[in-house]
């Protein structure tokens, strides 16, 4: 019987999903559990899998489309069945697309036919030139398209209303390279990039200089989809909306080594020199709670409690996993959920509703022999604090007799469309002072 | 003086790169230690194709009885052919000497010196240019072999002066020159034995081209000794190892034509630091060097050996000059061997093709299916062959030997050049009766 593979809720925030890659074909065998794709949120990426067990029927949608949730991906069943019943509404008529369904490549005006036949728009298009359907074409654009094999009706056009003037078709044919009889045949069947001007006779473009295209000389290429776009987009959209100022200071790591070694002798658990600060940043956050934000343009949402994101490498990319209610855990608390979701991230398996909701965030560099940085805020959070690696510094003692101490660089990083440099400065004095003093505390 | 361009080397390469430089607007000095038009105009290609003609026409005269041309009394004035020769030789010297005073080219006689900064001494004296092409040539290499510094042992220039014929020639070397001159030899009733190290003659063209052209030298009387090792080179005699034995052979003349190598001592590329070994002049693919400025073309590049390629490199190198890209292709280039018959290829082998991992489709033809061919070459037996690439149809090479195939492998060129297809190639038409119709007949041949 046929059975329809759903696109599954990823969580209670997401809507829906990019398929990002097909594993299975039309006519391939799988088994319940066999993995069908690879499907990301806009925060990690998962497997789907097969929900029963038999032949591949139809896969209805294509890589790289934004599935809805709950959508019908796939059917799985015995050779012959009707698939149609299951078939998501706009998902194509009678053939079924599959990822590997061509592109239609752009068919090429110089056909060995002598009627007009579809041409590609040229790089060299006018500037200006509006990209939405020509509405006419100019009798004397008309006949010198069809003098050189162009369907005008294809172009769009740069005149009034976006009609096919002469000088379209020019464009047209002046940017039009030449091609040899192979590199034309196989940009054609293999959908590759003609450059202006080849290495062959008179810069004729011979088949070797086609290339694939978005092709770079000397360099392998790799899309950027999934979460490596998903960081692209959040990492440019923070720096051009807001407006960010890094404040630097370090506080000296005596005490917090201390702490964590009494833990250590009196049996307790463990806990990290990240855990200490991240329990720190949370208590000092109370006092503070203009940096425990969200800035919204028009509004700031202060937060009651700390939801505290923890930046994470993982294989994939970077993570931002949130301890929820952070402010209401206890040093012990914070720790193990670190470790916890920290693990789930570096194992794909987080849940996406773990990736969101945070109000300050925290990210270290230290472990990698960085002094300091500069972090990036992770909008519309107000604030991030970057931690970096133990630095020994000089210190007077009382007696006036300089000594040697491990210090940790912080820095801050701050919306000022939110938070102002010295209160900003406080908070990171507050910090500084909590985690010589009382750390863990 | 100061110029736009000078170039070192009045050969193929540089005095058509001088010409065409001029022609642009340069101010361009030609340097040259010998004569006008290099080793292809006075030690290489036509004096050999002069005295080639000569040894065709009394091969014909005495052969042409199958024509109904009966000759008594034939006879053999070397003399004379190499008089023709050297009027050949002078016609085309002074039309070199004409383009450059035409053109304006100065012309310095002296052996040229490079000095840092794209300066050059000749003469004792200095000029200056805003770039240099250095095509300094190639020389014919000199084999480590025992007596091989006798006045009966000659290289490629050498053998070109001696205006009597030996009573036997050996040739040591079976590649293109030295199965050039022993056709020559051989047609004009001299015995000749060539000494080939490699199991089969011209290593570097098809194998099946190589044998059929092999079997029409000793047609002609030539005696083949392959993967034979010259040992030493006696007052009367030459001594070879044939793979398990010395055996002895007599000539009286012994032609060592065992390749060439560029010519790159004495001129002062060390000293300005530029980029080179005994293979010849480092370059990209437009004839630049290590040092800005300094560009070079032909055999001193130690790439094609051939005048065409030499010629066609100091054209990229002007065009890059005076700022049109430009780029060297040597996958069209062809290669001739001006025997009777002709050897003519262009492109790829099936072989080379498939080193490369081109998946390919072949065909082979004999050019005794050709009406006009088997007319005029009624005792000899040519052949053309054809690679395609198997995905896109593609000519990739075309291979032929017989009769006078060098005049029509520019046409297979032309194709390699712009890339046609089988399908392309089947609509052009072929003007008949011509041998070159074999070359749309041969892919009647292809699987």
């Amino acid at each position: 019987m046929a059975t329809p593979v759903i696109m599954p809720r990823q969580g209670q925030s997401v809507e829906s999903c990019i398929l990002t890659e097909w594993k299975v074909n039309v006519g391939d065998q799988v088994a319940e559990g066999d993995v069908l794709a690879v499907i990301e949120t806009d925060k990690a990426s998962f497997d789907l899998e097969s929900t029963a067990s038999g032949s591949v029927l139809a896969l209805f949608w294509e890589a790289d489309d934004d599935v809805p949730v709950l959508a019908n991906v796939a059917v799985i069943g015995n050779e012959g069945e009707d698939v149609e019943e299951f078939r998501p509404e706009g998902q194509g008529g009678a053939s079924a697309p599959v990822a590997e369904s061509p592109t239609p490549a752009a068919a090429d005006s110089v056909a060995q036919s002598t009627s007009p036949v579809p041409t590609t728009v040229p790089a060299a298009a006018p500037a200006g030139g509006s990209l939405v359907a020509s509405s006419g074409v100019s009798p004397r654009a008309r006949r010198l398209a069809l003098k050189h094999g162009i369907d005008p009706e294809s172009l769009p056009g740069s005149g009034p209303e976006g009609r096919v003037i002469e000088r379209d078709i020019e464009a047209v044919i002046s940017g039009r390279p030449r091609l040899s009889a192979t590199a034309r045949a196989r940009s054609l069947a293999e959908d590759l990039e003609r450059p202006a001007r080849g290495t062959g006779l008179a810069g004729m473009v011979r088949s070797q200089d086609l290339k694939v295209p978005g092709s770079v000389e000397g360099a392998e290429i790799s899309p950027v989809k999934g979460i490596r776009k998903v960081i692209a987009e959040r990492m440019i959209e923070s720096l051009q909306t807001t407006a960010q100022l890094t404040l630097q200071a370090s506080f000296e790591l005596t005490k917090a080594q201390a702490y964590r070694k009494e833990r250590l002798d009196a049996g307790q658990s463990k806990v990290s020199l990240n855990d200490v600060i991240a329990h720190g940043i949370i208590k000092t956050l109370a006092e503070h709670p203009e940096m425990n934000a969200h800035f919204l343009g028009d509004r700031i949402a202060t937060f009651e409690k700390v939801h505290l994101g923890v930046a994470v490498d993982t294989p994939r990319g970077l993570l931002v996993p949130v301890i929820s209610n952070a402010s209401d855990l206890s040093i012990e608390q914070v720790s193990a959920e670190v470790k916890k979701l920290a693990g789930a991230c570096r194992e794909g398996t987080i849940s996406p509703d773990n990736l969101s909701g945070g109000s300050f965030t925290l990210t270290n560099l230290g472990m990698l022999g960085v002094e300091t940085f500069t972090p990036v805020l992770n909008a519309p959070e107000v604030a991030i604090l970057g931690v970096g690696g133990i630095v020994l510094k000089p210190k007077r003692t009382e007696s006036g007799e300089v000594e040697h101490v491990d210090t940790l660089p912080l820095s801050l990083t701050i919306d000022h469309q939110a938070v102002d440099g010295a209160p900003a400065a406080r908070f990171l004095q507050s910090l500084v002072e909590r985690l010589e003093n009382t750390p863990g505390a | 003086m100061k110029y736009d361009f000078a170039v070192i080397g009045a050969g193929p390469a540089g005095y058509v790169a001088a010409k065409k430089a001029a022609g642009a607007g340069l101010k361009t000095l030609l340097v040259e230690k010998k004569k006008l038009g290099g080793v292809c105009l006075n030690e290489g290609c036509v004096p050999s194709k002069t005295l080639l003609q000569a040894a065709k026409t009394y091969h014909h005269a005495k052969h042409g009885s199958v024509f109904g041309v009966n000759v008594e009394g034939l006879s053999f004035d070397f003399p004379k052919a190499h008089s023709h020769k050297n009027g050949v030789m002078d016609k085309m010297r002074d039309g070199i000497a004409g383009l450059m005073k035409k053109y304006k080219v100065d012309v310095v006689e002296g052996e040229a010196v490079l000095q840092p900064n794209r300066k050059i001494v000749v003469n004792g004296e200095e000029h200056e240019a805003d770039n240099i092409l250095i095509c300094t040539g190639s020389s014919p290499a000199v084999p480590p072999i025992p007596g091989i510094n006798q006045e009966h042992v000659v290289d490629s220039t050498g053998i070109l002066n001696r205006e009597s014929l030996p009573k036997r020639l050996i040739v040591v070397g079976g590649g293109v020159i030295g199965c050039e001159f022993a056709c020559m030899y051989a047609s004009v009733d001299v015995p000749v034995t060539v000494l080939e190290a490699m199991p089969e003659i011209c290593p570097n063209l098809d194998s099946e081209i190589s044998a059929t052209l092999r079997k029409e030298l000793e047609k002609k009387g030539v005696e083949f000794k392959l993967e034979s090792k010259v040992e030493e080179i006696g007052k009367s005699t030459v001594t070879y190892n044939d793979g398990s034995n010395s055996q002895e052979i007599e000539g009286d003349l012994v032609l060592v034509a065992t390749g060439r190598r560029p010519n790159v001592s004495g001129l002062g590329f060390e000293e300005i630091g530029l980029e080179f070994s005994p293979r010849g002049i480092k370059s990209d693919d437009r004839g630049a060097t290590n040092l800005p400025g300094v560009w070079v073309a032909g055999d001193v590049t130690g790439q094609a050996w051939l005048a065409h390629a030499a010629s066609r490199m100091g054209e990229v190198v002007v065009n890059n000059i005076t700022g049109r890209t430009d780029r060297m292709r040597f996958d069209a280039m062809p290669a001739v061997v001006y025997t009777s018959p002709e050897v003519a290829v262009v492109g790829l082998t099936k072989e080379e093709a498939e080193e490369r991992g081109i998946k390919t489709r072949s065909g082979r033809i004999p050019m005794a299916i050709n009406a006009r061919y088997i007319a005029e070459n009624p005792d000899e037996s040519g052949l053309c062959k054809v690679v395609l690439e198997k995905d896109t149809n593609r000519l990739l090479g075309v291979h032929m030997v017989g009769g006078a195939c060098s005049e029509m492998i520019f046409g297979a060129t032309a194709m390699l050049e712009t890339e046609l297809r089988e399908e392309e190639i089947e609509e052009i038409v072929f003007p008949h009766p011509t041998t070159s119709e074999i070359i749309k007949d041969v892919f009647m041949a292809v699987r």
